[in-house]
């Protein structure tokens, strides 16, 4: 009985971890900056920290595991950041904000992305140049084409609509 | 799929526009919700091709830039709305239209003079003699004759009222007593004023100056 509820309880986590990763992935990653390569050490630190955590029993399930992970994830990106800071003192502080376009990870898959943009319609592709490139709100957007903030954002996604279609081809 | 609501905070939060404390609610959502989670990666890879790549994608969107630039008046246009402008013309309209039609009323109302800074409305009175500086004392004081049954009242001055007469006539003659007092090198001035029977101002005229250069 204690087996199969041991059994369980790793084919479970395995399931999270494998769930959460990308997750975990992508915030660190955002935080430390994408050219940091430190973020797949603090990534494992962070799931070595989870898996400890359930064993021990500390989750009890007073808020979802999301939120659980995401607490803990948030924490060692605060110590991580306060290590390097001490290190690092006479240096500036590491930029609290990242740098969200940093490097492309597929090149060709971005050479893929590129060309579908340019194969759209002008109008579907000036809303990306306006809203994403030059990067203008919702109601800068709206006051230069003319339209409602609410058009706006309804052309952008189906912008992306569109590109997700000539993607699939 | 049904939307969520903190869908349309992704864009946002992928490039940095939120509040912090709105980051930090949204960071625990998509640790809690896979469609959210899913459409921000998807476009934070869209993002960061648009921003690496952006100078060969967006050619034509360069050129027609180039080409419509924002005319100089564009930034006065755009401070009022259109709704605004309409109202600031109508009102422009209006006060035009009272300011026009008020004019021509002003216009036909007589000439006004001010008289020991009294406004009188009325004519003028187009002093004859002496208007220039003279040899000999005055004689006589003449003035132009407005009309029938007009009194006029005559003024002579040197620093002060020297004389006033009353006459139903458009000249008057200076008594010998008024003579007598007024000396060469001194400064005088004469006014005139018309009275309509009933005793109102009809009519005004400017004060002249004048100088008697010697005496008898």
């Amino acid at each position: 009985m204690d087996e199969v509820k041991n059994k369980n309880k790793e084919v479970n986590l395995e399931q999270i971890i494998s769930k959460y990763r990308p997750i975990i992935g992508f915030r660190v990653k955002r935080s430390l900056g994408h050219s940091n390569p430190d973020w797949e050490d603090v990534v494992n630190e962070i799931i070595l920290n989870v898996l400890e955590k359930i064993k021990k029993g500390e989750f009890r399930g007073e808020s979802s595991i999301g939120t659980f992970i995401y607490i803990i994830t948030s924490r060692r990106i605060v110590d991580y950041i306060r290590r390097k800071s001490k290190v690092l003192r006479h240096m500036p502080e590491p930029s609290p904000l990242p740098a969200p376009y940093e490097q492309i990870e597929n090149k060709e898959r971005a050479e893929l992305i590129a060309r579908a943009i340019k194969k759209l319609k002008p109008k579907y592709r000036e809303i990306l140049y306006l809203y994403y490139y030059r990067d203008m709100t919702r109601e800068e957007v709206a006051q230069k084409l003319g339209i409602s903030p609410r058009r706006v954002s309804e052309r952008v996604n189906y912008s992306q609509k569109l590109l997700r279609k000539i993607l699939k081809k | 799929m049904k939307k969520c609501e903190y869908e349309d905070l992704i864009d946002d939060y992928l490039r940095n526009k939120l509040s912090e404390a709105d980051t930090k609610k949204f960071e625990e959502h998509y640790f809690n919700c896979s469609s959210c989670f899913q459409k921000m990666t998807e476009r934070e890879e869209l993002l960061a091709v648009i921003k690496n790549k952006g100078y060969e994608i967006f050619q034509n969107e360069f050129l027609t830039e180039e080409t419509k630039r924002s005319p100089w008046y564009e930034p006065l246009i755009s401070f009022l709305t259109p709704r605004q402008w309409a109202l600031a013309a109508v009102s422009a309209a209006l006060i035009l239209v009272v300011v026009l039609a008020v004019i021509p009323i002003m216009k036909s109302s007589s000439p006004q003079f001010f008289i020991n800074e009294d406004l009188v409305r009325g004519q003028s009175i187009t002093l004859i003699s002496p208007v220039i500086d003279i040899k000999n004392v005055p004689s006589e004081f003449k003035w132009k004759n407005l009309g029938k049954d007009v009194e006029y009242k005559i003024y002579i001055y040197n620093d002060k009222l020297l004389w006033t007469a009353t006459t139903k006539q458009n000249s008057i003659t200076l008594p010998d007593e008024v003579k007598k007092l007024m000396t060469s090198d001194q400064k005088y001035s004469w006014q005139v004023k018309a009275f309509s029977p009933e005793g109102g101002l009809i009519a005004v005229s400017s004060r002249v100056q004048f100088k008697i250069t010697s005496t008898k």
